[in-house]
Order: C-alpha cells, then sequence, then structure tokens
C-alpha cells in the first residue's frame, strides 16, 4: 500500500518567487490496485511519481510504501522511463538483468530470469541485441522487463508509451494490461492521453497545474480484463462518458485555453 | 553491421600517401630548395641510418619514454577527469589549474623538470605527460558531466550505490566521448617526447635530430621526421583499435 500524506514541493522561480510543484497531495493506493495519473504538463504529475520512486525530496508530508517512509529509492519500487534509459552498451538481456547484477545476483541466476521475462515481455530471439537494434516499443519491453525481474511491489510507470507511435502504444498497453492479470502488482501510471488513462485505469487520478494538486479521482468501473480490440471499449457508453468528463475537466486547465474565458 | 573490407578501401589513403611523395618529390626538383631534399634522397639516408644501426636503439629508447608518459596521462588524466565531472568541489578545485595547463605551452615547464630530475629520462617523461595529460581530463570531466541524467536516475531506481553508479554507469557511458580526448593526448605526447628529446635530455631521435639540425643536414632531420610520424601514426592506430573494441556498441554514424 502506497499512503501519500499532505505531500507538498515547492522551488524557487527564476523571477524570486515560489513554484508549488506539489501542495497538499493526498492519495492512498492499495495493493495491486493499478492507478493512472493524469495532467496536463506541469501538474507535478512526474515530480510525484519520482518523490514516490525516492528520486527527489519534498518540503511537508510524507509517503509510506508498505508502512515504510519513502527516502531513497528501495527495492520493492521499480520504474519505467519514458526514454526507455537503456544502457546502450549492454544487450537486451544484461539491461533486464541489469537490476539483479546490482544486487550482486549470480550471472547463471541473473541470466536465467533475465531469459523468462524477456519470453514474458515477447523478445524471444531478441536477447542479444543492443538498444540501438531495437525499435522502441521493443526497447520499452526491456525496461519493463527489467523493472519486473527485480520482483518489484510497486511499478512506477513515467509516461512509459509516450514516445511511442500511436499502434505500439496500443499494443503494449494491451501487453502490460495481459502481464499485469497475471503477476498482479501495484502499479502507479503517469500519462497525458486520457484514453490511456482510463484504459489501463482502475482509478483515474487527474492533477491539475499551478500548484500541483489532485483535481478530482475518478473510478473506472470497465470489467477486466479490458482491451481495445476484443470488446470494442472504445466505443462503450462508460468509456466514452468517462473520456468525455475527463477531457471537459482538462481542456478548462490547459495552459493553451488563453483568453478562452473571455 | 562492419563495412566490408575489400583492396579498394586501401585505394584513397595509398593514392594519398602517392601524390604527396609525388608533390614532394617534384616541388622539391623543380625549387632547387637547399633544406627541401627530394623524398627519394630522404628515403635513402633513412635506410643509411638504419643501417648503421642508428635508428633503432633510438626509436626505442623514444617509444619507452611515449608509453611511460602516456601510462600516467592516462591514469591521472581519467581519474582527475572523472572526479572532475562528476564533483562539483573537485571542478571548483582543480579546473583552473587544468584550464591554465592546458593552454600554456608545455615546453616552458622543461626547464623546470630538468632543475627537478636532471637530464634523464624522468624529465623526458613528465614532459610527455605535461603535453598529453590535460586535454585528456578535460575532455574526460566533461564526459562524464554528459553522461546523461535519465541513465543516473535508473542507476539510482534500481539500487546503485555511488561505486556502482561509476563504475556500471558513468565511466562507460562516458568512455566514446572521453576516447576522443584520449586519442587528441595521444598525438600530443608524440609531439611532447620528441620535443623533451631535443631541449632536455639529448637521447633518443631527438638527439639525432638535435644533431642533424645544428649542422644543417635537412636530409637527416626530415628522414628522422617520418619516423616520429610513424609512431604517431601507430600510436593513433592503436588508439583506434582500442577505441573500436571498448565502444564497439556506438553506431557507425555517430563516430568522430
Amino acid at each position: 500500500m502506497i499512503e501519500i500524506k499532505n505531500l507538498t514541493k515547492r522551488f524557487p522561480d527564476r523571477r524570486g518567487g515560489t513554484v508549488h510543484a506539489l501542495s497538499e497531495v493526498d492519495l492512498t493506493i492499495a495493493d495491486n490496485e493499478f492507478v493512472t495519473v493524469l495532467g496536463p504538463s506541469g501538474c507535478g504529475k512526474t515530480t510525484l511519481l519520482r518523490a514516490i520512486a525516492g528520486l527527489t525530496g519534498w518540503d511537508e508530508g510524507g509517503i509510506l510504501v508498505d508502512g515504510e517512509p519513502v527516502r531513497a529509492p528501495g527495492p520493492e519500487r521499480a520504474m519505467v522511463f519514458q526514454n526507455f534509459a537503456l544502457l546502450p552498451w549492454a544487450t537486451a538481456l544484461d539491461n533486464v538483468a541489469f537490476g539483479l547484477e546490482l544486487r550482486g545476483e549470480p550471472r547463471g541466476r541473473r541470466h536465467a530470469t533475465a531469459r523468462e521475462l524477456i519470453g514474458l515481455v515477447g523478445l524471444d530471439g531478441f536477447e542479444d541485441r543492443l538498444p540501438g537494434e531495437l525499435s522502441g516499443g521493443m526497447q520499452q519491453r526491456v525496461g519493463l522487463a527489467r523493472a519486473l525481474a527485480v520482483q518489484p511491489r510497486v511499478l512506477l510507470m513515467d509516461e512509459p508509451f509516450g514516445a511511442l507511435d500511436e499502434q505500439t502504444r496500443r499494443i503494449l498497453q494491451e501487453e502490460l494490461l495481459t502481464i499485469w492479470e497475471r503477476r498482479r502488482l501495484t502499479v502507479v501510471f503517469i500519462t497525458h492521453s486520457i484514453e490511456e488513462a482510463v484504459l489501463l485505469g482502475d482509478r483515474v487520478v487527474l492533477m491539475s497545474p499551478r500548484p500541483g494538486r489532485i483535481a478530482e479521482t475518478v473510478p473506472v468501473d470497465i470489467p477486466r480484463p479490458r482491451s481495445f480490440d476484443l470488446h470494442g471499449l472504445g466505443r462503450t457508453e462508460e468509456f466514452t462518458t468517462l473520456t468525455t468528463h475527463l477531457w471537459e475537466r482538462l481542456r478548462t486547465m490547459h495552459p493553451d485555453r488563453v483568453g478562452a474565458h473571455r | 553491421m562492419t563495412p566490408r573490407r575489400g583492396p579498394l578501401t586501401l585505394l584513397p589513403p595509398l593514392s594519398g600517401l602517392l601524390a604527396g611523395g609525388v608533390l614532394w618529390e617534384g616541388v622539391s626538383r623543380t625549387a632547387d630548395a637547399a633544406f627541401l631534399p627530394p623524398l627519394t634522397e630522404v628515403l635513402t639516408r633513412l635506410a643509411e641510418l638504419t643501417a648503421d644501426g642508428k635508428i633503432l636503439p633510438s626509436l626505442l629508447s623514444s617509444v619507452i619514454n611515449l608509453v611511460l608518459g602516456l601510462a600516467i596521462s592516462l591514469t591521472l588524466g581519467l581519474t582527475l577527469g572523472t572526479l572532475m565531472g562528476r564533483y562539483r568541489p573537485a571542478e571548483a578545485a582543480l579546473g583552473i589549474y587544468m584550464y591554465a595547463l592546458l593552454t600554456a605551452p608545455s615546453l616552458v615547464f622543461a626547464p623546470v623538470f630538468f632543475s627537478l630530475f636532471g637530464p634523464g629520462r624522468t624529465s623526458i617523461v613528465a614532459v610527455v605527460v605535461m603535453y598529453s595529460l590535460f586535454v585528456i581530463v578535460i575532455t574526460t570531466a566533461s564526459a562524464v558531466r554528459d553522461v546523461p541524467a535519465q541513465l543516473l536516475e535508473m542507476g539510482r531506481v534500481y539500487g546503485a550505490g555511488e561505486r556502482q553508479l561509476l563504475f556500471r554507469v558513468v565511466l562507460p557511458a562516458a568512455l566514446p566521448m572521453a576516447m576522443a580526448g584520449i586519442r587528441l593526448g595521444v598525438g600530443r605526447a608524440v609531439a611532447g617526447m620528441i620535443n623533451g628529446e631535443m631541449f632536455i635530455a639529448v637521447v633518443g631521435l631527438g638527439q639525432i635530430l638535435t644533431e642533424a639540425g645544428g649542422s644543417f643536414d635537412s636530409t637527416t632531420v626530415l628522414a628522422v621526421l617520418l619516423v616520429v610520424v610513424t609512431v604517431a601514426l601507430i600510436a593513433i592506430g592503436i588508439t583506434h583499435w582500442a577505441d573500436r573494441r571498448l565502444n564497439g556498441w556506438l553506431p557507425e554514424t555517430s563516430r568522430t
């Protein structure tokens, strides 16, 4: 369980003022829950994720993961990065095994685990390729396998499919869901795509910018397993209602909506 | 992945060399310049000097100076560069010296080394280090600084301590760019070697150069120069080879 209480993070801006990256964020995420965090750029959603990861500090409030306060990165949390963050000199297999290597697992054992996960993400036969020889979608599969290899209880995903083209993104969304159905774990998934947030999440946490705060939490009561293709989810009434509602909220807070209220 | 190496790949460099040789020979024969002997004469002199047993022992002595100097420069340069690139206080403390010494003409330190170490090998090695160290330090420092922040965060998320971060992430990521500095350093080390041998301890190839220069024997000077250039090219060739071995993962198009 992740408990975020009154989380506030400020930093000085260039004109001597203060920017609230996060303001009094309260959020509790249950075990094995899939929470998507949606918001326009600058709403602090990535800052929130980095705080949970232990990569950045904050000024007030706190975060507990399974009752333990977060102070630094920990073995129960793994992260998938927007730009993949793979080691360009290491093969797909070594990249997947990297977290285990850092933990000092012997080569044979970590490679066995890595091979299994390479299979899980559908990259059989690509073990010895370098990231530069893989497509963006395949690179992110490696990123996902690397995260799952360390057997985290919490998976933090920072717009993981944001750098991919539409078709690749849909395929990876479905595969992520399939994997998550099989090995349940808590997922915090940052996105700026409304459809992605609704398709994947048990709840959509909508954040608004300046100061970054939670505007609304929307439960998604669409039955699982979900998939765009099989159930025509995109055309169901629940899906349309939710995405329309979220879009109504988002457009009012969008920074490009200059003068629209005049 | 690797381009096919047929006999044709050797054609451009060989024809370049041939054209240069013809140009040298032609200019020297038509201009009749006293200090520009024709290439054929220089090559003949080189063969004579080699046969007299003058070149090889001097060459060996020079190469030892070069190798020792480069070994010190590489060790110190990569260490200092990594410290400066990764730790702000190290940069603040050392940066000014490194940039000052990079721009200072390295030979002005020759008398200092002479008075400290005497006219022996140590002084020449010190000059080689002086020539090659700072470009390696500064390129390594900026290579380390330029390691993508996301790779560092990734390392931290997966539990890397500072030591693991340094050896598993920072250094491999910085190596391709650091290698560019090392290549420059190797070229400068050869220049340092020959200058040290000419101005401090008159030994090695520098000794032959100094004596020949003193008696206006430009044929010998150029003959020795050919040897020095060959040493430099071989040293740089070895660096390229090492670069390819270490950084083979880089796509061919992003090579410098």
